[in-house]
């Protein structure tokens, strides 16, 4: 589904990954933990298409297609999505109206109908009782006011209505209290299934107690630097990054 | 009528409209006579003025006009008209190269009270006003296009709202129809607003056909005690044209005045607004928008004068520019030493779109009261980088995520409109301007 090869990634002309590896087989749940400023969000962005991440080698083949040459909402078109470790603000811009275009650009891409109002406010209210949200957040502007647990919990409920194949959620469980967690954990096991690979990007291990993956790798240096089951997050949580820092460094 | 060279222009003739306001008094002869004088003398604002130093005219003083009366007026039909009106059966006055086209206006059903004329039905007390300087001195050579236009206006409405009066909407529409030789339209409008009356008027430049013209318009404005008057305009001529316009506006005691402005069209613009609280408690609340890419060149230049106290003026203007466009925005206030309590608010904002567009913008306050609550301030920027990845991170296109963020930055402007009819014919000309055509 999604095999990373070599990717080196240049931001303001330095070099963030330097030649990372990883494959996450069709419908599988992957975490990639790694300390801070170890590079997990240049990883998302560069997964996702941002502008200034340079991928200078390797590739990333998503479905057997290279997925860099691809401008994101193409990418989201296909079926990636990436959930912000820091949703954006968009004042003047209603939830509702661009959750529809979203939706619509995605359908009509896969050759689907276009839903009308009433489609797409049936389709919303019912992802959002699922989320425990309010219904009042479609006619707020995009993440303007929203608390920090809201913003996380928005990116879930962007990513239940746009149904993507590939999710890679960037932190989503940071400045999340623990009732907040168990929400957003239900929202993605929720969403799990056979057709969506999921990639959960994250510092602490405590999200891995509520969304069990198949498989861990640590982030160092750049690099995935270990791999190995679910209980290598327990191994992180007790000993920290320090070793592996070390050892990416050496 | 011509103009061969940049600053001097003796070929003007001042006679050039008189035909054209009937029979009009021998004193506004010599008015007229004096004010060609003036504009023979100092000819074009010279971008050495400091209230024009963003914007040179030279293109505009380079170009030989024909005077309106020399244009044919191609045949037009209401029907042409219907994408400019505000709405099918709101009142109407239309000039056509600068002339009053009965056969196209809709003032049947003008009600009791109100009278929407041409200029040429303008009486004694109208064009006393209509001649009036601005409500905001300059210094004379600053002001030069509003001596030409006192000394060859030959057309324009008059608007006039007796005591208590009400008239809800009424639209004035000039409407230009390109030649393949330039001409000039001088509209002279009058809006006067009695004691208690109550009006909302939208005025529209707009053009049927491509061609160089160029359109200088004065719009007086006179709100009486306790009047309200809600004014609009919307500049979408066409885009080899040159759009200049002064708005002079003096309210009375408790008279407010809203006005909305988008400025869309043209090669060349200059749209100033000038506004004086010219006695305790008015209001001036002005809000408008810059759309401007290719080569265009949009300058708004507002002056508040708070001449009396406890008056209240808010302005907030924001400029998109794309291309290689240039935005200007002056925005002046001055509060007199008498005028004590009074509130007097500004923001400008400007997004630049590419990297060749330019935006300047120029707070100026004078501040000569101590009891005073004056702000203002200024943003010039580009597109969120980050908000326009995320919207496409979504499946939002590029082009439209670009028009959802642009949309979303003049949006909340348009809260400023509060006539419903209005407020839906502005979302027209911008939706319009973001799917492309510049124009409605
Ligand atoms: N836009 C950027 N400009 C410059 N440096 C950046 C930018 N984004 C990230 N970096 C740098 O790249 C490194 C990795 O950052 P990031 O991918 O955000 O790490 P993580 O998400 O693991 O905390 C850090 O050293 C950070 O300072
Ligand atoms: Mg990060």
């Amino acid at each position: 589904m999604l095999k990373i090869e070599d990717l080196h990634v240049e931001v303001d002309n330095r070099e963030i990954l330097h030649g990372l590896d990883l494959e996450i087989p069709k419908g599988e749940v992957h975490a990639v933990m790694g300390p801070n400023g170890s590079g997990k969000s240049t990883l998302a962005y560069a997964l996702a298409g941002r502008d200034g991440y340079a991928i200078t080698r390797g590739r990333i083949l998503y479905q057997g297609r290279d997925l860099t040459a691809m401008a994101p909402e193409e990418r989201a078109r296909e079926g990636v999505f990436l959930a912000f470790q820091y949703p954006v603000e968009i004042p003047g811009v209603v939830n509702a109206n661009f959750l529809k275009s979203a939706i619509n650009a995605v359908r009509r891409h896969r050759g689907e109908a276009e839903l009308d109002a009433i489609e797409f406010l049936k389709l919303a209210r019912q992802r959002l009782k699922l989320l425990n949200m309010d219904e009042a957040l479609l006619s707020r502007p995009i993440n303007v006011g929203f608390s920090g647990g809201e913003k996380k919990r928005n990116e879930i409920f962007q990513m239940s209505m746009l149904d993507p194949r590939l999710a890679v959620l960037d932190e989503t469980d940071s400045g999340l209290d623990i009732d907040a967690l168990k929400i957003v954990a239900e929202g993605v096991n929720s969403l799990r299934g056979p057709d969506r690979t999921i990639l959960l990007v994250t510092h602490y291990q405590r999200l891995l107690d509520y969304v069990v993956p198949d498989q861990v790798h640590v982030l160092a240096g750049g690099r995935i630097v270990k791999s190995g089951g679910k209980e290598l997050a327990l191994e992180l949580e007790a000993k920290g990054y320090a070793d592996f820092v070390k050892a990416a460094a050496a | 009528m011509n103009v061969n060279t940049p600053h001097k222009a003796s070929d003007f003739r001042p006679s050039a409209g008189r035909e054209h306001l009937g029979k009009s008094p021998a004193w506004l002869d010599g008015v007229r006579e004096a004010a060609m004088e003036r504009f023979r003398e100092d000819g074009f604002p010279s971008p050495k003025l400091e209230s024009w130093k963003f914007t040179n005219l030279s293109p505009l003083a380079r170009t030989t006009f024909r005077s309106a009366e020399a244009t044919k007026g191609r045949k037009i039909t209401r029907v042409d008209l219907e994408p400019y009106r505000l709405t099918p059966d709101c009142h109407l006055i239309v000039f056509v190269n600068g002339r009053f086209r009965p056969d196209l206006s809709a003032l049947d059903h003008v009600p009791d009270g109100t009278r929407v004329v041409d200029l040429v039905a303008a009486g004694e007390d109208d064009l006393q006003a209509l001649i009036a300087p601005p409500a905001v001195a300059v210094e004379p050579r600053a002001r030069t296009l509003f001596d030409l236009n006192t000394a060859c206006m030959g057309g324009g409405a008059v608007v006039h709202l007796g005591r208590g009066a009400i008239l809800d909407p009424v639209q004035l529409l000039f409407v230009a129809l390109p030649e393949a030789e330039p001409a000039a339209f001088h509209l002279r409008n009058l809006i006067r607003a009695e004691a208690g009356s109550s009006a909302t008027v939208l005025e529209s430049y707009v053009c049927l056909g491509e061609g160089t013209y160029w359109t200088n318009a004065v719009t007086q404005i006179d709100v009486a005690p306790n009047a309200v008057l809600r004014h609009y305009k919307l500049q979408a001529e066409g885009s080899a044209a040159f759009h200049v316009a002064e708005t002079s506006v003096r309210l009375d005691h408790q008279a407010a005045y809203r006005m909305f402005a988008a400025s869309l069209g043209s090669q060349l613009g200059r749209n100033e607004v000038d506004v004086d609280l010219a006695a305790t408690e008015a209001v001036a609340r002005l809000a408008g928008t810059t759309l401007a890419r290719g080569a265009q060149h949009l300058d708004t230049t507002v002056r508040i004068e708070h001449s009396m106290p406890r008056g209240t003026s808010g302005q907030e203007f924001k400029n998109v520019v794309d291309g290689r466009a240039h935005a200007v925005f002056q925005g002046r206030v001055r509060v007199a030493p008498d005028a004590q309590k009074s509130d007097a608010q500004q923001i400008s904002r400007s997004l630049l779109l590419s990297k060749t567009a330019a935006a300047d913008t120029k707070p100026e306050l004078e501040i000569l009261a101590d009891d005073v609550k004056c702000s203002h301030g200024a943003t010039i920027g580009d597109l969120d980088e980050e908000a326009f990845f995320y919207l496409r991170t979504r499946g939002v296109g590029e082009a439209e995520a670009r028009s959802v963020l642009i949309d979303a930055f003049i949006g909340e402007l348009i809260e400023h409109i509060t006539v419903d009819s209005a407020r839906t014919y502005f979302r027209r000309a911008f939706d319009h301007w973001l799917a492309d055509g510049g124009r409605p």
